[in-house]
């Protein structure tokens, strides 16, 4: 073990990318990407969180990534791991935890990849559709509140600036009952004008 | 016995954290944050911002160093960076430059 001159230890974290010559003993914690020429020992404390490449990997803590060994990969009966698998041999014991895809290369044609896809395009229409309306209801209904708000605003307000051009025309007319008749909404403001005019 | 070694061949592009001893004989890039003791041992190259305790370097360390206790050039190091810490000794041999603050 003394050989194996790399060890990151129990309350060390790594994060970022490792690569090497030499065996990797593994107790503490990796983050990122190991990539080594020989051997990645994981032991019970460690935790790796990386896409591993090397030669061998023997893994007896946790694993979360995907692992490429040009040699084996050996999950304990301690080890647990998620991710996919791609060596020549693997070798997984009573007791170890996995999931993940395993590919030992010579099945190659053997492997369906079209199930997993399937299943994943599936729901995603049905979250698209549900999605869409959603969004597209409440946009519709806001322009269309605030049109009819300001329609009423901008009506009295050329009704105010007619009236008092009105009442001068009509005493001379002598014509009362003329003017009513032309603007319904006006005739209250004209009238009470009209009583003022009367008195001057 | 330090728990942590890299190895002279193991390069890390990255960071390291932890609260124990590292000693590094290969190569380490980026940034390393200790509450312990940090070795660069004469294989050892560091192009890193050091935070630590102690700091001994052998070999050679690109970056600025931060030690709450001590740092110390060994000779035959090469040093480039500013060290602030309370205590900093320099070998006869050691290669340093940088500023130096023991406030």
């Amino acid at each position: 073990m003394a050989d194996t001159s790399t060890i990151i230890g129990e309350t060390i974290l790594v994060n970022g990318n490792l690569s090497g010559d030499e065996d990797l003993l593994i107790l503490g914690k990796v983050e990122g990407s190991i990539s080594l020429t020989k051997t990645l020992h994981v032991q019970e404390s460690g935790v790796v969180k990386a896409n591993v490449q090397v030669k061998n990997a023997i893994i007896s803590g946790i694993v979360v990534g995907n692992i490429s060994a040009s040699d084996s990969v050996e999950i304990t009966e301690q080890g647990r791991m998620v991710g996919d698998i791609k060596a020549p041999r693997i070798i997984i014991v009573e007791g170890a935890s996995f999931r993940g895809h395993i590919d030992m290369g010579d099945l190659e044609a053997q492997r369906p990849s079209s199930p997993l896809p399937i299943r994943n395009e599936s729901p995603r229409p049905t979250l698209a559709r549900t999605a869409r309306p959603g969004l597209s209801a409440p946009s519709a209904f806001r322009p269309t509140t605030p049109a009819p708000a300001k329609a009423p605003a901008k009506g009295p307000e050329p009704t105010k600036a007619e009236a008092p051009k009105a009442p001068p025309p009509r005493p001379p007319a002598g014509k009362a009952p003329v003017a009513p008749p032309r603007p319904p909404p006006a005739v209250v403001t004209a009238g009470k004008k009209k009583v003022v005019v009367k008195k001057s | 016995m330090a728990n942590t070694v890299i190895g002279s061949s193991i390069v890390i592009d990255g960071e390291i954290s932890g609260d124990e001893d590292l000693v590094i004989q290969g190569t380490v890039k980026g940034k390393i944050a200790l509450k312990q003791s940090l070795f660069v041992e004469g294989t050892g190259t560091v192009e890193a911002d050091i935070q630590t305790q102690n700091v001994e370097i052998a070999g050679a360390v690109t970056g600025n160093i931060t030690a709450t206790d001590k740092v110390e050039l060994k000779a035959n190091c090469r040093m480039v960076g500013d060290i602030k810490a309370p205590r900093i000794l320099i070998a006869d041999g050691a290669s340093f430059k940088g500023n130096v603050d023991m406030d």
